[in-house]
């Protein structure tokens, strides 16, 4: 079974209001997919109900990964099987530092699951955990390909950080996790071009033949540097065009008038869809 | 003047025994104790004659203090319908159980039990035992402890002796339904520096009353820090006040972990008389089922170039309720002061409550800096999610946002001994997070 993420006819609302009005996606493991669309179009609520936000509710359709369904699973269990989603405005946890947080959510992805019924006298060992000094190396090692300067390690996660910063350590932390799926939620939003560029070295350096991409974008500007296999437009909660890399250039030069031109105006007019109240967070 | 008084309301009697000049005058409410239980407790421990005549003026005070009304700003949260006014006194009290090092005594500290401190040390007991005014929102209950103390703490650090590592002082009582009320004194000569745990521990079960008190005199240029951790049982009502005097460029630090008792209401008193002084207020409280903690706080800035920071934070779980009601006082007199009044509220569920209510009274135009912040609110679930998304259970996504959200004080806690005895007390009710346990580690590496 290759690792294989695939939506199918997936309608999500949120409260009332319908979202996602039927979405079809299939990402493999080693394909980068773009997923473009202008505000509003519902991209941010595909990435946080593939994730399992609980206010995303599922009306219709499924969600499935390397076969199994993830529909019902909490997020911590998405991410113990390989989920990742780097945030668009990553939350701050005041009082936790970077390097504890990093090695506590590597623990908790890597743990090993609990045998059937328990190991002999149904006794599990004891995870401790990845060794530190181990630990503090790669932490090292990754912080540097990310140009972070060290002392980051010791701030608390996301406390007064810029907006680079706070995508640098979403990047660090895909690093740190290595997953096989990466929805990467508008990653290059706030960031200025050095920043932009040191950001996609980080992904292509993580980036491997095991791992499925699902890049959310607004601009075209990142995959300059992040090459897309597959480029889709989201519109109206639905994928209304799918390409490969020259859609995005033509969606640069022409906009999203002309993809309306296209498919005509979908149901669910953009201004009407509501951004995820958590995005303002 | 009666030799008895009935109290309307709690049908019961007390005896008040001994001639006028016992200073014991007719009672005007009742308590868990009486006066001539009390002259009895003190000539059986051939107690000096000053401290039985500061006992029966403080009981005269007691007695002429009108317990508070409930009307009171400071008393509109916590209403004492259901003290258990009428739990006995506890005579034969514990002694303070002591952790230091035995030389401490060779450079003059003095640190050991109250009532032994007073047969050993009675000059300096005397110096030190209910200096000034009660703190004013517990005035009664501050009368009370100072007339009827049974058991208590005393640490005396004589001119320049600075005391490392920290000391540590236990009251353990396994009776509940009792009325214990021990005093504590900390004094630290000008220069003196020294670090001191107070862990004041009791049984669950029956309704009791606690009324500790605390007089903490920092003189010229000295400094401490002391933290008390409250573990009383589960019916324990907490009625109890500090006093904290800071003189002249010293520096002091308390730390109040409240985490045991049904209803806690304290009442916390820092004056900064010296000038150039300097003091941190801080407050961990971890509460659930059907607690209630109430904190009554003023920073009285009297002397100029001072600095007072209150920094109280609150996990609420269950029906647990906060109520923080704190002022800040610049005199006139007070010249560049600065001060600060900090209470966060973390509520984990539904029912959880809690009201910061901060009062600023400024009589002068010359200050650096006066302000509050009081926040209350539930984790953001944003937050959480976002936890959760990098592999953490829901269970230690919130243990880990709760140990952040306290580090703020923690992390101004400088002894290590403190540190993990009041961390191991708070995981009681807020769990520990693997994320800490592994900055320990890290620490410790």
């Amino acid at each position: 079974m290759t690792d294989e993420l695939v939506v199918s006819g997936l309608e999500v609302s949120i409260g009332t209001k319908k979202i996602l009005r039927g979405v079809d996606l299939a990402v493999k493991q080693g394909e980068v997919h773009a997923l473009m669309g202008p505000n509003g179009s519902g991209k941010t609520s595909l990435a946080y109900t593939l994730m399992g936000h609980p206010d995303y509710r599922v009306d219709a359709g499924s969600i499935t990964w390397k076969g199994e369904n993830l529909l019902g699973l909490a997020p911590d269990k998405r991410a113990r099987l390989g989920v990742f989603l780097a945030f668009q405005y990553p939350s701050a946890i005041p009082g936790v530092t970077v390097a504890s947080f990093l090695r506590n959510i590597y623990n908790a992805v890597h743990a090993p699951k609990p045998a059937p019924g328990g190991g002999e006298n149904g006794q599990v060992p004891k995870y401790t955990g990845i060794p530190l000094a181990k630990f503090r190396r790669m932490l090292e090692e990754q912080m540097a390909l990310l140009k972070m300067d060290p002392g980051f390690a010791a701030r608390y996660v996301n406390d007064g950080f810029s907006g680079g910063e706070k995508k640098r350590l979403e990047m660090l932390q895909m690093a740190i996790l290595g997953p096989r799926l990466a929805i990467l939620d508008e990653t290059d939003s706030g960031l200025d071009i050095d920043a932009l560029r040191t950001v996609a070295e980080g992904i292509n350096a993580t980036l491997s033949p095991q791992m499925g991409v699902l890049l959310i974008t607004h601009y075209q500007r990142m995959l300059n540097y992040v090459k897309p296999h597959f480029v889709h437009v989201l519109m109206g909660g639905r994928i209304v065009m799918s390409g490969g890399e020259e859609l995005s250039h033509q969606l640069e030069a022409n906009g999203y008038e002309w993809v309306r031109e296209q498919v005509g105006e979908p149901e669910g007019v953009a201004d009407e869809a509501p951004e995820p109240v958590a995005e303002h967070a | 003047m009666s030799l008895s008084a009935t109290q309307p309301g709690v049908g019961r009697s007390v005896l008040v025994g001994g001639a006028a000049t016992d200073g014991a005058g007719s009672a005007t409410h009742s308590g868990p104790t009486d006066w001539a239980t009390l002259r009895r407790f003190s000539e059986r421990h051939y107690e000096p004659s000053w401290l039985r005549d500061l006992r029966s003026a403080w009981w005269q005070r007691y007695q002429d203090t009108p317990l508070p009304s409930g009307q009171e700003e400071e008393w509109r949260r916590t209403p004492l319908a259901d003290l258990p006014r009428n739990a006995e006194l506890l005579l034969d009290a514990p002694a303070t159980e002591l952790d230091h090092d035995a030389d401490l005594a060779a450079r003059g500290v003095i640190f050991t039990d109250l009532r032994t401190a007073v047969r050993e040390h009675p000059e300096l007991v005397r110096a030190h035992l209910g200096i000034g005014e009660p703190v004013e929102s517990h005035a009664a209950f501050w009368a009370l402890s100072l007339a009827a103390w049974t058991a208590g703490t005393f640490l005396y650090v004589p001119r320049g002796v600075e005391v490392d590592g920290t000391l540590i002082a236990r009251l353990v009582t396994d009776r509940a339904d009792v009325a214990f009320v021990p005093h504590t004194i900390v004094a630290a000569e000008p220069g003196a520096s020294v670090t001191v745990l107070e862990e004041l521990v009791s049984a669950d079960g029956a309704a009791g009353w606690f009324g500790g008190t605390v007089e903490i005199h920092a003189q010229e240029g000295s400094r401490i820090r002391y933290a008390r951790l409250q573990r009383l049982g589960d019916g324990v009502w907490n009625i109890g006040a500090q006093r904290v005097v800071v003189g002249t460029d010293a520096e002091v630090t308390t730390l109040n972990a409240e985490v045991g008792s049904r209803v806690t209401k304290v009442g916390l008193d820092v004056q900064m008389t010296g000038r150039g002084g300097v003091s941190r207020v801080l407050g961990l409280l971890a509460a659930g089922g059907d607690q209630h903690i109430d904190i009554n706080s003023v920073q009285e800035l009297v002397g100029s170039h001072t600095t007072s920071d209150l920094l109280y934070l609150a996990a609420l779980y269950d029906r647990a309720h906060a109520a923080f009601y704190g002022r800040i006082v610049v005199r006139p007199g007070a010249k560049q002061t600065s001060s600060y009044q900090e209470c966060r509220n973390l509520l984990l569920s539904p029912g959880a409550g809690a009201e910061p209510i901060p009062v600023l009274e400024i009589e002068t135009n010359d200050i650096l800096r006066c302000g509050h912040g009081a926040t209350a609110g539930a984790i953001d679930p944003v937050q959480l999610f976002y936890a959760q998304s990098r592999g953490l259970d829901a269970d230690e996504a919130e243990r880990m946002i709760v140990r952040g959200f306290f580090e703020q004080v923690v992390g101004q806690i400088s002894s290590e001994t403190i540190k993990a005895l009041v961390l191991d007390a708070l995981a009681r009710r807020i769990g520990s997070s693997t994320a800490f346990d592994e900055a320990d580690e890290a620490d410790a590496a």
